[in-house]
């Protein structure tokens, strides 16, 4: 089945010798892969092997990092993001993301989802569609719908989560990236979200940063490996967790460290 | 062992007497200020000094009305805040938000020092640059008037609006700042919609203690203000002379008599400033505590 789509499906994202400097340190080095349209890409690795940075130069948030330096080519629907006259702003309005810990903004649930439409211009009546279609799509809304004037700060860690994930998709990405978003979560939140992003892929292309090797066997279609900053193998996520073409892949997913 | 819990005791014993006696002397302050303060009822009724519109604390009829000074006072703090508010704030989203490491490491000492600027100097600085200019902007007999006190208090409250602000405006969380730039917000949106209203209790509680400052200066308003005790008129009476609760009892106290009715209202007039400050700092303190940021 995977295989199927890998042939029918279209290249969204595409990286070219990718390198990127911490100052001195090297931390991404000769970065190649091709991320197919709707689908749920996995980047697992041991904890500092760039998969996090890696996920933060696809809408350019270690545009923000002191002495951070990137070479090589990242494209989005054929365009260069790190070309002249690209505009972040616009770049971040395309391409999506969720962070590691819930990060509600200390304002209502309605307001938090009506942020990103609001800075964009979209016109007050439409906001309200698009703030309940927002909801609904994030799983939230048959839980929230009586309270949604209510602090976003009031709910429990997963609908934090699920509030972020629904106030990312309001703004209408085509791409939403997920940097560890479980890992402040307990197991039922996390199983929640999990479904959330299984069922998002219809819509949109997802790249998930996880430190959990089941979650990346369960939810995505492709997975990539990372180590010490470089990618060692991309592909379908039976494969490389069936029978990895490198041993430190092998290792890594068997763990025998990391 | 038991040498050495000794010696822990007795060093948390000295230790909580030192911290005691702040709260022992704030309590005697009040005592004693209250005190000669309530004495004055037994000359004048109550009513007559705080709805009182005449201070003529020396005349044959002598009144101790209060309005004139607590406008004063009001005036020239309202002034200050209006005119310190949007600088302080302005510079603490600058210092703390967009200013570049550098620039920010070095703007910050000169707020410090502008904190440390005796009050007296203040006072100088505002009496032979600030009055002739403003008497000569608006064309008026003096320079000194209530706007003259504002502008001087507003300098003198910037550094505390500043700092306290810029403190609460670099706690709020960049998982915050990060959330708002990740759905396209630009670097202005996520200051003015997230990262300000964020801040907002420990801007209220700076804006708070920077008026606490200004209505309990003495030294700069005595020199600039021309200490005039008449009820001011609203908004020209920003332009008239005025005298704030402070001046007063500075201006008097070496003066008057002591025991006599003027001697205890100028406690009277204390502890209403007391009370008020007491007021201010207290709400200041609850803001910031009620709002303290729970994300992170």
């Amino acid at each position: 089945m995977t295989e199927a789509i890998q042939n029918v499906a279209k290249t969204q994202i595409e990286v070219k010798d990718l390198n990127l400097w911490y100052g001195e340190k090297q931390a991404l080095m000769n970065i190649d892969i091709q991320i197919p349209k709707n689908s749920v890409t996995a980047l697992i690795g041991p904890s500092g092997c760039g998969k996090s940075t890696f996920i933060r130069c696809l809408n350019r948030m270690n545009d923000l990092i002191k002495n951070c330096r990137v070479e090589g080519k990242v494209s989005i629907e054929g365009r260069d993001i790190y070309g002249a006259g690209v505009d972040v702003v616009d770049l971040r309005k395309h391409v999506g993301m969720v962070f590691q810990k819930p990060n509600p903004f200390p304002m209502s649930i309605y307001d938090n989802i009506a942020y990103g439409p609001r800075i964009h211009g979209v016109n007050k009546k439409a906001i309200e569609g698009v703030v309940e279609h927002a909801l609904r799509s994030a799983a939230l809304w048959d839980e929230i719908s009586d309270r949604i004037q209510s602090p976003a700060l009031s709910l429990s860690g997963g609908q934090q989560q699920r509030l972020c994930i629904a106030r990312t998709m309001a703004v209408k990405p085509e791409i939403i990236l997920f940097d560890e978003p479980c890992s402040a979560l307990d197991p039922i939140s996390t199983a929640k979200i999990e479904d959330l992003i299984m069922a998002l892929k219809k819509d949109y292309t997802i790249v998930i940063v996880t430190h959990n090797m089941q979650q990346a066997a369960r939810i995505s279609d492709y997975t990539g490996f990372f180590l010490m900053g470089e990618l060692i193998e991309f592909g379908n996520t039976r494969q490389i967790f069936e029978n990895p073409d490198k041993k430190s892949t092998e290792d890594y997913i068997t763990g025998r460290f990391g | 062992m038991f040498n050495r819990n000794y010696k822990e005791k007795t060093i948390e014993y000295v230790l909580f007497a030192v911290s005691a006696l702040t709260v022992v002397i704030l309590f005697l302050i009040c005592l004693f200020l209250f005190r000669d303060g309530l004495l004055l009822f037994e000359d004048v009724p109550v009513s007559s000094f705080l709805t009182g519109k005449f201070w003529y604390p020396t005349s044959v009829n002598a009144q101790f009305g209060l309005l004139p000074l607590l406008f004063g006072s009001l005036l020239v703090t309202a002034g200050a805040i209006l005119f310190s508010v949007p600088l302080g704030v302005a510079s603490a989203i600058f210092i703390s938000e967009l200013a570049n490491p550098k620039v920010a490491d070095f703007l910050k000492p000169f707020v410090e020092i502008l904190a440390g600027v005796p009050s007296v100097v203040y006072g100088f600085f505002g009496l032979v640059v600030l009055v002739p200019f403003v008497r000569e902007t608006f064309n008026l007999a003096t320079g000194q008037t209530a706007l003259t006190g504002s502008i001087m208090l507003g300098i003198m409250a910037l550094p505390t609006i500043i700092s306290i602000s810029e403190d609460a405006i670099s706690s709020v969380p960049s998982s915050l700042k990060q959330g708002s730039l990740a759905l396209g917000a630009t670097r202005w949106q996520t200051i003015y919609k997230v990262t300000v209203p964020a801040a907002l209790s420990g801007i209220s509680a700076a804006v708070m203690l920077g008026m606490g400052r200004a209505i309990g200066e003495t030294m700069t308003v005595m020199m600039v203000t021309g200490n005039t005790a008449v009820i001011p008129s609203f908004p020209g009476g920003i332009l008239d002379p005025v005298r704030t609760m402070t001046a007063t009892i500075a201006l008097e106290m070496g003066e008057v008599p002591q025991g006599s009715a003027h001697f205890h209202a100028l406690f009277a007039v204390g502890s209403v400033l007391f009370i008020i400050t007491f007021l201010i700092n207290l709400l200041a303190d609850a803001i910031k505590k009620k709002y303290r940021f729970k994300v992170d």
